[in-house]
Protein backbone atom coordinates (compact mmCIF):
# COMPACT_ATOMS: atom_id res chain seq x y z
CA UNK A 1 0.00 0.00 0.00
CA UNK A 2 1.72 3.51 -0.86
CA UNK A 3 -0.07 5.12 2.39
CA UNK A 4 2.48 2.70 4.29
CA UNK A 5 5.91 2.79 2.22
CA UNK A 6 5.11 6.77 2.23
CA UNK A 7 5.07 6.95 6.11
CA UNK A 8 8.32 4.35 6.35
CA UNK A 9 10.25 6.55 3.83
CA UNK A 10 9.30 9.87 5.44
CA UNK A 11 9.62 8.43 8.82
CA UNK A 12 13.16 7.64 7.80
CA UNK A 13 14.15 10.93 6.80
CA UNK A 14 12.49 12.22 9.93
CA UNK A 15 15.09 10.03 12.13
CA UNK A 16 18.24 10.38 10.16
CA UNK A 17 18.65 13.68 8.73
CA UNK A 18 19.92 16.81 11.02
CA UNK A 19 20.34 20.39 10.18
CA UNK A 20 17.07 21.25 9.04
CA UNK A 21 14.94 21.58 6.03
CA UNK A 22 17.79 21.22 2.88
CA UNK A 23 18.99 18.39 4.64
CA UNK A 24 16.02 16.20 3.79
CA UNK A 25 16.66 17.06 0.00
CA UNK A 26 19.32 14.11 -0.56
CA UNK A 27 16.67 11.41 1.22
CA UNK A 28 14.10 12.75 -1.30
CA UNK A 29 16.46 12.52 -4.41
CA UNK A 30 17.16 9.18 -3.00
CA UNK A 31 13.58 8.49 -2.96
CA UNK A 32 13.43 9.57 -6.45
CA UNK A 33 15.78 6.74 -7.49
CA UNK A 34 14.20 4.29 -6.15
CA UNK A 35 10.78 4.64 -6.04
CA UNK A 36 9.57 6.65 -9.09
CA UNK A 37 7.23 8.86 -7.15
CA UNK A 38 8.47 11.67 -8.75
CA UNK A 39 11.49 12.73 -11.03
CA UNK A 40 14.52 15.05 -9.67
CA UNK A 41 13.37 17.52 -12.37
CA UNK A 42 9.91 18.08 -10.20
CA UNK A 43 11.87 17.54 -6.75
CA UNK A 44 13.87 20.31 -8.36
CA UNK A 45 10.33 22.47 -8.75
CA UNK A 46 9.27 21.66 -5.54
CA UNK A 47 12.22 22.35 -3.89
CA UNK A 48 11.77 25.99 -5.01
CA UNK A 49 7.83 25.76 -4.48
CA UNK A 50 8.86 24.86 -0.89
CA UNK A 51 11.34 27.94 -0.20
CA UNK A 52 8.03 30.47 -1.49
CA UNK A 53 5.51 28.74 0.46
CA UNK A 54 5.07 29.75 4.16
CA UNK A 55 6.82 27.07 6.59
CA UNK A 56 9.67 25.27 7.22
CA UNK A 57 11.20 24.11 3.97
CA UNK A 58 11.68 20.84 5.03
CA UNK A 59 8.32 20.36 6.11
CA UNK A 60 6.63 21.74 2.63
CA UNK A 61 8.58 19.79 0.57
CA UNK A 62 7.93 16.91 2.53
CA UNK A 63 3.89 17.54 2.49
CA UNK A 64 4.44 18.45 -1.33
CA UNK A 65 6.24 15.06 -2.45
CA UNK A 66 3.26 13.19 -0.16
CA UNK A 67 0.71 15.29 -1.91
CA UNK A 68 2.27 14.67 -5.62
CA UNK A 69 2.52 10.78 -5.13
CA UNK A 70 -1.01 9.87 -3.35
CA UNK A 71 -2.91 12.77 -3.53
CA UNK A 72 -4.14 14.86 -0.40
CA UNK A 73 -3.75 12.28 2.16
CA UNK A 74 -0.72 11.46 1.32
CA UNK A 75 0.51 14.91 2.26
CA UNK A 76 -0.58 14.51 5.51
CA UNK A 77 1.06 11.16 5.83
CA UNK A 78 3.97 12.41 4.99
CA UNK A 79 4.53 15.54 7.09
CA UNK A 80 3.01 13.37 10.14
CA UNK A 81 5.62 10.90 9.48
CA UNK A 82 8.26 13.33 9.19
CA UNK A 83 7.50 14.74 12.44
CA UNK A 84 6.65 11.79 14.42
CA UNK A 85 10.55 10.41 15.03
CA UNK A 86 11.12 13.80 16.87
CA UNK A 87 8.08 14.51 18.33
CA UNK A 88 9.03 11.33 20.38
CA UNK A 89 12.81 12.33 20.65
CA UNK A 90 11.28 15.97 22.20
CA UNK A 91 9.28 14.39 24.77
CA UNK A 92 11.58 12.14 26.04
CA UNK A 93 14.38 14.68 26.09
CA UNK A 94 12.08 17.04 27.82
CA UNK A 95 11.09 14.63 30.32
CA UNK A 96 14.50 13.82 31.34
CA UNK A 97 15.25 17.14 31.61
CA UNK A 98 12.63 17.85 34.26
CA UNK A 99 12.95 14.83 36.00
CA UNK A 100 16.25 15.22 36.62
CA UNK A 101 16.69 19.24 36.65
CA UNK A 102 18.11 19.15 40.05
CA UNK A 103 20.59 17.08 39.09
CA UNK A 104 24.64 18.35 38.76
CA UNK A 105 25.26 17.29 35.91
CA UNK A 106 21.93 18.21 34.00
CA UNK A 107 22.25 21.15 35.40
CA UNK A 108 25.68 21.39 33.52
CA UNK A 109 24.60 20.54 30.41
CA UNK A 110 21.64 23.28 30.06
CA UNK A 111 24.42 26.17 31.07
CA UNK A 112 26.32 24.69 28.29
CA UNK A 113 23.45 24.68 25.80
CA UNK A 114 23.40 28.25 25.80
CA UNK A 115 26.93 29.55 25.03
CA UNK A 116 26.33 26.88 21.99
CA UNK A 117 23.27 28.10 21.00
CA UNK A 118 24.83 31.66 21.22
CA UNK A 119 27.49 30.18 18.23
CA UNK A 120 25.44 28.22 16.32
CA UNK A 121 23.00 31.06 15.97
CA UNK A 122 26.46 33.70 14.94
CA UNK A 123 27.35 31.35 12.41
CA UNK A 124 23.54 31.22 11.04
CA UNK A 125 24.69 34.68 10.83
CA UNK A 126 27.53 34.35 8.73
CA UNK A 127 26.54 31.73 6.81
CA UNK A 128 23.67 33.80 5.42
CA UNK A 129 25.62 37.01 4.97
CA UNK A 130 28.71 35.79 3.54
CA UNK A 131 27.25 34.67 -0.03
CA UNK A 132 25.73 37.51 -0.32
CA UNK A 133 28.53 40.18 0.42
CA UNK A 134 29.01 40.47 -3.44
CA UNK A 135 25.35 41.94 -3.70
CA UNK A 136 25.94 45.98 -3.02
CA UNK A 137 22.08 46.37 -3.37
CA UNK A 138 21.12 44.04 -0.52
CA UNK A 139 23.97 45.06 1.80
CA UNK A 140 22.35 48.70 1.36
CA UNK A 141 19.07 47.31 2.06
CA UNK A 142 20.45 44.99 5.06
CA UNK A 143 22.87 48.41 6.52
CA UNK A 144 18.89 50.26 6.49
CA UNK A 145 17.06 47.51 7.96
CA UNK A 146 19.50 47.47 10.92
CA UNK A 147 19.72 50.73 11.14
CA UNK A 148 15.98 51.50 10.96
CA UNK A 149 16.10 49.12 13.98
CA UNK A 150 18.87 49.87 16.08
CA UNK A 151 17.12 51.94 18.69
CA UNK A 152 13.56 49.81 18.36
CA UNK A 153 13.06 46.43 17.45
CA UNK A 154 10.29 45.81 15.64
CA UNK A 155 7.53 43.05 14.42
CA UNK A 156 9.35 40.24 12.06
CA UNK A 157 6.89 41.16 9.94
CA UNK A 158 7.72 44.57 9.36
CA UNK A 159 11.51 43.46 8.20
CA UNK A 160 9.67 40.85 5.52
CA UNK A 161 7.31 43.38 4.51
CA UNK A 162 10.31 45.82 3.52
CA UNK A 163 12.25 43.55 2.20
CA UNK A 164 9.49 41.98 0.27
CA UNK A 165 8.66 45.63 -1.60
CA UNK A 166 11.74 46.97 -1.84
CA UNK A 167 12.69 43.83 -4.10
CA UNK A 168 9.50 44.07 -6.26
CA UNK A 169 10.49 47.66 -6.77
CA UNK A 170 14.12 46.77 -7.33
CA UNK A 171 12.74 44.57 -10.47
CA UNK A 172 10.17 47.27 -11.86
CA UNK A 173 12.95 50.06 -11.78
CA UNK B 1 6.56 29.25 57.13
CA UNK B 2 9.83 27.74 56.85
CA UNK B 3 8.82 25.72 54.30
CA UNK B 4 7.32 28.10 52.23
CA UNK B 5 10.35 29.98 52.32
CA UNK B 6 12.55 26.74 51.41
CA UNK B 7 10.21 26.08 48.28
CA UNK B 8 10.69 29.92 46.88
CA UNK B 9 13.72 29.63 47.09
CA UNK B 10 14.25 26.51 44.70
CA UNK B 11 12.09 28.40 42.35
CA UNK B 12 14.43 28.74 39.31
CA UNK B 13 14.47 32.50 37.89
CA UNK B 14 12.89 31.83 34.97
CA UNK B 15 9.93 31.01 36.39
CA UNK B 16 8.54 34.39 36.73
CA UNK B 17 7.89 33.97 33.30
CA UNK B 18 5.90 30.87 33.19
CA UNK B 19 2.22 31.20 32.35
CA UNK B 20 -0.60 31.12 34.68
CA UNK B 21 -1.91 28.20 32.88
CA UNK B 22 -1.81 28.81 28.87
CA UNK B 23 -4.47 26.75 27.28
CA UNK B 24 -3.76 24.78 24.33
CA UNK B 25 -5.76 25.87 21.96
CA UNK B 26 -3.73 29.26 22.38
CA UNK B 27 -0.39 27.40 21.97
CA UNK B 28 -1.94 26.33 19.07
CA UNK B 29 -2.87 29.52 17.77
CA UNK B 30 0.72 31.61 18.88
CA UNK B 31 1.83 28.66 16.53
CA UNK B 32 -0.61 28.60 13.58
CA UNK B 33 0.34 32.16 13.24
CA UNK B 34 4.54 31.87 13.62
CA UNK B 35 3.83 29.20 10.56
CA UNK B 36 1.31 31.57 8.66
CA UNK B 37 4.85 33.95 8.76
CA UNK B 38 7.50 31.76 8.19
CA UNK B 39 9.12 32.96 4.99
CA UNK B 40 12.86 32.38 3.91
CA UNK B 41 13.36 29.42 5.63
CA UNK B 42 13.26 27.49 9.28
CA UNK B 43 15.83 29.90 10.96
CA UNK B 44 13.43 32.55 11.00
CA UNK B 45 11.18 31.20 13.53
CA UNK B 46 13.61 31.98 16.21
CA UNK B 47 13.54 36.03 15.51
CA UNK B 48 9.24 35.25 15.40
CA UNK B 49 9.54 33.35 18.33
CA UNK B 50 11.41 35.85 20.61
CA UNK B 51 9.25 38.75 19.30
CA UNK B 52 6.14 36.66 19.69
CA UNK B 53 6.83 34.89 23.14
CA UNK B 54 9.70 36.80 24.55
CA UNK B 55 9.18 40.74 24.06
CA UNK B 56 5.35 40.44 23.33
CA UNK B 57 3.84 37.85 25.75
CA UNK B 58 6.64 37.40 28.24
CA UNK B 59 5.93 33.67 28.37
CA UNK B 60 9.59 32.27 28.21
CA UNK B 61 12.66 34.18 28.41
CA UNK B 62 15.13 34.24 26.02
CA UNK B 63 17.83 32.24 27.78
CA UNK B 64 15.58 29.25 27.95
CA UNK B 65 14.54 29.90 23.93
CA UNK B 66 18.39 29.74 23.35
CA UNK B 67 18.18 26.11 25.43
CA UNK B 68 15.58 25.11 23.09
CA UNK B 69 17.09 26.32 20.13
CA UNK B 70 20.57 23.97 20.41
CA UNK B 71 18.67 21.27 21.93
CA UNK B 72 16.67 21.39 18.42
CA UNK B 73 19.54 21.46 16.30
CA UNK B 74 20.76 18.45 17.95
CA UNK B 75 18.10 16.35 17.24
CA UNK B 76 17.16 14.59 13.95
CA UNK B 77 14.06 16.04 11.74
CA UNK B 78 13.02 19.94 10.88
CA UNK B 79 14.89 22.76 13.80
CA UNK B 80 11.92 24.47 12.94
CA UNK B 81 9.28 22.29 14.29
CA UNK B 82 11.56 20.46 16.91
CA UNK B 83 11.48 24.11 18.47
CA UNK B 84 8.23 24.15 18.71
CA UNK B 85 7.02 21.02 20.39
CA UNK B 86 9.53 21.99 22.94
CA UNK B 87 7.93 24.81 23.87
CA UNK B 88 4.32 23.63 23.51
CA UNK B 89 5.94 20.94 26.28
CA UNK B 90 7.01 23.21 28.31
CA UNK B 91 3.76 24.79 28.43
CA UNK B 92 1.49 21.76 28.54
CA UNK B 93 3.03 18.73 28.35
CA UNK B 94 2.88 16.65 25.47
CA UNK B 95 -0.32 17.51 24.46
CA UNK B 96 0.92 21.21 24.12
CA UNK B 97 3.63 19.75 21.89
CA UNK B 98 1.22 18.04 19.97
CA UNK B 99 -0.67 21.67 19.49
CA UNK B 100 2.52 23.18 18.69
CA UNK B 101 3.39 21.03 16.46
CA UNK B 102 0.17 20.82 14.21
CA UNK B 103 -0.06 24.54 14.47
CA UNK B 104 3.24 25.28 12.97
CA UNK B 105 2.20 23.11 10.51
CA UNK B 106 -1.07 24.09 9.78
CA UNK B 107 -0.36 26.64 7.21
CA UNK B 108 2.28 25.42 5.40
CA UNK B 109 0.06 22.30 4.70
CA UNK B 110 -2.95 24.26 3.28
CA UNK B 111 -0.41 26.34 1.37
CA UNK B 112 1.16 23.26 -0.51
CA UNK B 113 -2.26 21.49 -0.80
CA UNK B 114 -4.45 24.67 -2.31
CA UNK B 115 -1.50 26.90 -3.75
CA UNK B 116 1.48 24.14 -4.99
CA UNK B 117 0.33 24.22 -8.39
CA UNK B 118 -0.60 27.67 -8.89
CA UNK B 119 2.69 28.93 -7.20
CA UNK B 120 4.63 26.11 -9.74
CA UNK B 121 4.22 29.03 -12.71
CA UNK B 122 5.63 31.85 -10.16
CA UNK B 123 8.63 30.12 -9.48
CA UNK B 124 10.49 31.60 -12.32
CA UNK B 125 8.55 35.53 -12.28
CA UNK B 126 10.62 38.13 -11.91
CA UNK B 127 8.82 40.16 -9.39
CA UNK B 128 8.59 36.45 -7.28
CA UNK B 129 11.76 36.22 -7.26
CA UNK B 130 12.54 40.01 -6.64
CA UNK B 131 10.44 39.97 -3.79
CA UNK B 132 12.52 36.79 -2.24
CA UNK B 133 15.97 38.47 -2.59
CA UNK B 134 14.48 41.49 -0.22
CA UNK B 135 12.88 38.82 2.21
CA UNK B 136 16.30 37.08 2.24
CA UNK B 137 18.01 40.33 3.53
CA UNK B 138 15.05 41.12 5.97
CA UNK B 139 15.47 37.18 7.20
CA UNK B 140 19.34 38.20 7.61
CA UNK B 141 19.02 41.63 9.16
CA UNK B 142 16.40 39.61 11.78
CA UNK B 143 19.12 36.40 12.42
CA UNK B 144 21.18 39.61 13.37
CA UNK B 145 18.78 41.50 15.50
CA UNK B 146 18.10 38.36 17.34
CA UNK B 147 22.03 37.54 18.05
CA UNK B 148 21.90 41.37 19.22
CA UNK B 149 19.18 40.83 21.36
CA UNK B 150 19.88 37.44 22.88
CA UNK B 151 23.71 38.23 23.96
CA UNK B 152 22.31 41.58 25.57
CA UNK B 153 19.93 39.61 27.83
CA UNK B 154 22.59 36.21 28.54
CA UNK B 155 24.68 35.98 31.80
CA UNK B 156 27.87 35.88 30.42
CA UNK B 157 31.03 34.68 32.35
CA UNK B 158 34.40 33.47 32.06
CA UNK B 159 32.62 29.97 31.17
CA UNK B 160 30.13 31.52 28.64
CA UNK B 161 33.02 32.69 26.69
CA UNK B 162 34.88 29.79 26.72
CA UNK B 163 32.41 27.57 25.35
CA UNK B 164 31.19 30.38 23.45
CA UNK B 165 34.44 31.48 21.43
CA UNK B 166 35.53 27.67 20.93
CA UNK B 167 32.62 26.36 19.93
CA UNK B 168 32.60 29.35 17.26
CA UNK B 169 36.17 28.24 16.01
CA UNK B 170 34.50 24.81 15.47
CA UNK B 171 31.77 25.47 13.54
CA UNK B 172 33.21 28.23 11.21
CA UNK B 173 36.77 27.41 10.95
CA UNK B 174 37.05 24.12 11.32
CA UNK B 175 33.28 23.23 9.21
CA UNK B 176 32.24 21.40 12.24
CA UNK B 177 28.69 20.18 11.61
CA UNK B 178 26.01 21.63 14.34
CA UNK B 179 25.15 18.15 15.53
CA UNK B 180 28.90 16.95 16.22
CA UNK B 181 29.51 20.73 17.77
CA UNK B 182 26.95 20.16 20.19
CA UNK B 183 27.61 16.54 21.00
CA UNK B 184 31.18 16.99 21.77
CA UNK B 185 30.82 20.90 23.34
CA UNK B 186 28.26 19.11 25.80
CA UNK B 187 30.60 16.87 26.93
CA UNK B 188 33.61 19.25 27.07
CA UNK B 189 31.18 21.72 29.24
CA UNK B 190 29.99 19.58 31.78
CA UNK B 191 33.50 18.00 32.24
CA UNK B 192 34.54 21.32 33.09
CA UNK B 193 31.95 22.43 35.42
CA UNK B 194 32.53 18.82 37.09
CA UNK B 195 36.35 19.64 37.62
CA UNK B 196 35.41 22.91 39.15
CA UNK B 197 33.05 21.46 41.23
CA UNK B 198 35.57 19.26 42.82
CA UNK B 199 38.12 21.86 43.15
CA UNK B 200 35.50 23.87 45.38
CA UNK B 201 35.04 21.07 47.04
Amino acid sequence: MIYLLLAYEFLKIGLFSFGGGYATIPFLYDIAMRHGWYTVRELTNMTAVASITPGPVGINVATYAGVNTAGILGGVVATISEIIPSFILVIIVSKLLRKYSDNFYVKSLVETLRPIGCSLLVAVAVGLIKPELGDIEGIILLAVLLILSWKSKKSPLFYMLIGGLVGIIRVMI
Amino acid sequence: MQDFHAVVKKVPKNTIYMNKGISIIKIYYIFLQIGAILLGGGYVILPMLVSELCSKRRLIDSEELINYFTLSQSLPGIVAANISMFIGYKFRGKLGAFAAMLGVITIPFLSIVVLASLLKNLVDNQYVNGMFWGIGFAVIALIILTVREVWQKTNRNGFFYLIFLTSLIALLIFKMSPVDVILIFCIIGVIIKTLFRKRDA
